[in-house]
């Protein structure tokens, strides 16, 4: 995007700055924001001539080179400059290198004329600075389990092998000394140099002291070390643990989405016959502003569905646009048959037009009424609540079948356990739904997962099936 | 200072590396040691009519002990009678110093040419060595060879430098042993040190056990004048010479051990995946031909023997005593602090004449994946070429020798002088 942007010669957003504000959170004002720079453009100094000022500035508005960068090469081939130079002498010589404390001689080639210099290496010779004591400051570092002896080996240790406390612990005297870990011999050592920075500076500001937590390093050692000892099958299970977990998130995500569905269709119904088709301007907004009037509210409270309700009304609300059928307003200019205001939307599914149209014909309508104004409209209308109808008659055996998944997770997860579904929470006109037999077996937890998992997809859909004939029946029925 | 750029300057060291099959030497920034020298010689126990080796002129004549040296593969080969072979090293620390005098001796006139107040050396040595050994050594140079100064590294430690490592595990599978040693950031840590005796003589072994169980002789070429053509399986035919003179035993073995580590090197393969005899009678059969004119074809012997080195319960008679390869290595990382384990892991350092068997990486890199937790990294290092894998040790102190920054780390003569070999210790951690 970035590249685009560039080779467009637009401005790319800039990064913002790294500072130890930023990072902190401690600045409370905000970065400065970025100015661009603008693109001057240079004016014509009055005057001067038009072919003059194309010299300075042209159209990319750099100004014009100062001299000729054209050297006059181009792609000629440069010859080699051979023998130009004298040759310098190479000798074998003696040194000294300043890094050695002995003043050994070594001998090596040089270039005769850098003979005298110093050796180029010694520089790299970098000592790290290891803190030390004397008889008399001793007394301050006294401490039970370390004697002066153990001490001083530590130091010697650290001095030899440049604070690399993972060698130093290798080479730790366990014959001599009890055996120490890394922890125990750094603390030592940190500990012995903030007490001696401590007492050396009796003036002045305190000195900053070294943070080692050995009991913390422990525990972080701890913790690494039985992560890395876990048998493959333990990390397997929890590989599958995780993959449970996500697929149990996903389970519940999608029975709230449903929910939402729910409450949609809930929604909907209650304001009762307002949705309608096109005829009449409506938009869902409008829809959610107005409150529900007094006897629709009465109403809602004698309807079997209070207790799915009540709880529904816990979840947050969410916008929701009416279900039903939102038939479009003919926008097309010029003349048209009213016939087309019939035609369902796109939107409306197969599915959903098949069920129209079967409860139609058990309605013992038409499915192509005459179109007039009246018949337009009402058909329009008829048709959008049949869809409401059996979309919450969908909903409602929905319902039913999570509850009873719900019911034999439990029992499954406390056996001898049986949940008492409340008769308030059962549509008791289903009879599809016969209790299953409870499994006496214990299971383990896994295996529960598997069975609500399992349970999920194909079964559903079945029933889902089975709940849409016996729902049209009993439509068919009520009429 | 000539390549000021690379940090190297040439003081003119001399490189030794001292391993089991051979003590390698050269000059310190060379890709490949000057010489390989045998880490056997022949002893002739009394001075007879036999023509006196040139190594014995440096020798300051001693004729009280009327012993003679030959030294380096040309003078090994000859057939002569009375001949023996003595090694000098035992478990990869010099264990017979006058025989290893007498290779020193030779390594300064014949390879080096130079007289050694010259040059200072660095010398490896197995990461184990006790410390008397080193000090002995370290007198030794000074006092005998009078070296201007003086260096010892582990050899593991000098195969992580030669493939640019600091920090690794090393995995050194040579004649004797294989081993694993974790280096941190250059010295080696001695506690996680893991042997196994599995290592090329193990596998000489197997295959000589082989070849006798299969009746095939195993003649070395010394004893052939003429062959001739035979067809597969067939016996051979060829005729012996008749001026041999009568050999000792350890002669004639060391001689047999040197055509089996022939057909070892050509023939061994490790399998990919542990052995499987289905699998493996898929894999197209191996040719040898033996110095005397017999050949056939080798099929699954030839992963089935290797096996051994990383799953060494096939082993007859040995079970469950011994590690694996992989496990040798994930023990010594095991052994290591928890914080080193991913920088160790990271970088599996191969190195060693045996680790050229063929598929012995992959192999090594199938069984650590294995057993390491998926979320470490696994690295296996290991230099392509024969002579980098061969020459490691001493490749990493070719390096390390001709490095400007390390001219301060000798042993210098004058430390030697005032503070005596005990300087060892200290210098050479």
């Amino acid at each position: 995007m970035a590249d685009v942007l560039d080779i467009l010669e637009l401005g790319r957003p800039g990064t913002p700055e790294v500072t130890k504000e930023s990072i902190m959170g401690t600045g409370s004002q905000k970065p400065k924001p970025k100015y661009k720079p603008k693109n001057e453009v240079l004016r014509k100094p009055e005057g001067m001539a038009r072919e003059l000022f194309n010299l300075l500035v042209n159209d990319s508005k750099d100004a014009a080179p100062l001299f000729p960068t054209d050297t006059g090469k181009g792609y000629k081939q440069t010859k080699a400059q051979l023998g130009v130079r004298k040759v310098r002498p190479w000798k074998w010589m003696p040194f000294t290198n300043p890094a050695r404390k002995d003043g050994a001689i070594f001998h090596h080639w040089r270039r005769a004329a850098d003979e005298g210099k110093e050796y180029p290496f010694a520089k790299f010779n970098k000592q790290v600075h290891v803190c030390s004591y004397t008889d008399q400051e001793y007394h301050l570092l006294q401490l039970d389990n370390w004697t002066r002896q153990e001490t001083d080996h530590l130091f010697d240790l650290c001095r030899q092998f440049d604070l690399r406390f993972t060698v130093i612990q290798d080479r730790w005297d366990s014959v001599r000394y009890s055996k120490r870990s890394i922890e125990d011999l750094k603390e030592r050592y940190y500990d012995i140099c903030n007490i001696l920075n401590k007492a050396r500076h009796t003036t002045g500001p305190e000195p900053k002291n070294i943070a080692y937590d050995a009991d913390n390093e422990k525990r972080r050692k701890e913790q690494l070390k039985r992560l890395f000892e876990r048998t493959s099958e333990q990390v397997e299970e929890e590989a599958n643990l995780l993959q449970e977990l996500r697929k149990i998130e996903a389970r519940k995500k999608d029975r709230e989405r449903k929910t939402q569905d729910l409450q949609k269709l809930i929604t909907a119904a209650d304001s009762g016959g307002s949705v309608t088709g096109a005829a009449t301007e409506h938009s869902p907004s409008t829809h959610r502003g107005t409150p529900p009037d007094k006897k629709q509210q009465i109403r809602k409270k004698n309807t079997p569905f209070v207790t799915p309700k009540a709880k529904l009304e816990l979840l947050p609300s969410v916008e929701t646009p009416s279900t039903g059928i939102k038939f479009p307003e003919f926008k097309a200019s010029g003349v048209f048959l009213r016939s087309q205001r019939m035609k369902l939307p796109p939107s409306v599914g197969q599915k959903k037009s098949k069920a129209i149209e079967q409860m139609l014909t058990e309605l013992g309508l038409e499915l192509n009424p005459m179109p007039t104004e009246d018949i337009c409209q009402n058909f329009n209308e008829l048709r959008s609540d049949l869809v409401l109808l059996y979309e919450l008659k969908l909903g409602l055996s929905t319902c039913e079948y999570e509850l009873q998944a719900l019911r034999h997770q439990y029992e499954a997860l406390a056996p001898g356990k049986t949940l008492e579904i409340p008769p308030s929470l059962l549509s008791n006109n289903d009879p599809t739904i016969q209790p299953e037999e409870i499994p006496t077996r214990p299971k383990t937890l896994s295996e529960v997962i598997d069975i609500v998992g399992t349970a999920a997809t194909p079964m559903r859909k079945r029933k889902a099936a089975l709940e849409q004939n016996n729902m049209l029946k009993k439509i068919k029925n009520r009429m | 200072m000539s390549g000021g750029v690379y940090g190297g300057d040439e003081v003119g060291a001399l490189v030794f590396d001292i391993g089991h099959y051979a003590l390698r030497a050269g000059y310190a920034g060379e890709d490949s040691p000057k010489a390989q020298i045998p880490s056997v010689v022949g002893v002739l126990e009394k001075a007879a009519s036999v023509e006196m080796m040139d190594v014995d002129r440096i020798k300051e004549a001693a004729p009280a002990s009327e012993k003679k040296y030959f030294i380096d593969t040309v003078a090994l080969n000859v057939a002569k009678q009375d001949l023996e072979i003595v090694g000098y090293l035992k478990d990869g620390m010099i264990e017979d110093w006058d025989v290893f005098e007498k290779i020193l001796n030779y390594t300064y006139a014949k390879c080096i040419k130079s007289e050694s107040e010259f040059h200072p050396v660095l010398m490896s040595e197995a990461p184990w060595n006790t410390r008397a050994k080193r000090e002995k050594l370290t007198e030794i140079m000074f006092e005998k060879y009078n070296v201007p100064a003086f260096y010892l590294v582990k050899n593991a430690v000098l195969a992580a430098f030669a493939n640019g490592r600091s920090t690794g595990i090393v995995v050194d599978s040579g004649a004797t042993h294989t081993s694993a040693v974790p280096v941190y950031d250059g010295y080696v840590l001695s506690q996680g040190i893991v042997k196994s005796p599995l290592g090329g003589d193990f596998l000489t072994m197997q295959c000589k056990q082989l070849l006798e169980s299969k009746d095939i002789e195993v003649v070395p070429p010394y004893m052939i004048a003429a062959k001739e053509a035979v067809k597969d399986f067939e016996k051979p035919k060829w005729t012996r010479k008749s001026n041999l003179p009568e050999v000792t035993k350890s002669w004639h073995n060391y001689m047999m051990k040197e055509v089996i580590r022939d057909f070892q090197s050509s023939v061994l393969q490790v399998a990919d995946a542990p052995y499987d005899e289905d699998a493996v009678s898929t894999i197209p059969m191996v040719h040898y031909e033996f110095p005397n004119g017999y050949h056939q074809d080798f099929g699954c012997e030839r992963f089935k023997i290797p096996e051994a080195l990383f799953d060494p319960s096939s082993i007859k008679g040995v079970g469950n005593t011994m590690l694996g390869v992989g496990h040798v290595v994930t023990t010594s990382v095991g052994m290591c602090d928890i914080d080193l384990r991913p920088s160790l892991y990271g970088n599996v350092i191969v190195t060693g004449g045996n680790s050229l068997l063929l598929g012995f990486s992959d192999r090594l890199n199938r069984d650590l994946s294995a057993k390491t937790p998926q979320s470490m990294r696994l690295k296996i290092i290991s230099a392509s070429g024969s002579g980098e894998r061969r020459f490691g040790a001493w490749i990493g102190g070719s390096i390390l020798a001709s490095l400007g920054s390390f001219q301060q780390m000798w042993i210098s003569k004058q430390e030697y002088e005032e503070g005596g070999k005990t300087q060892v210790e200290r210098k050479c951690p």
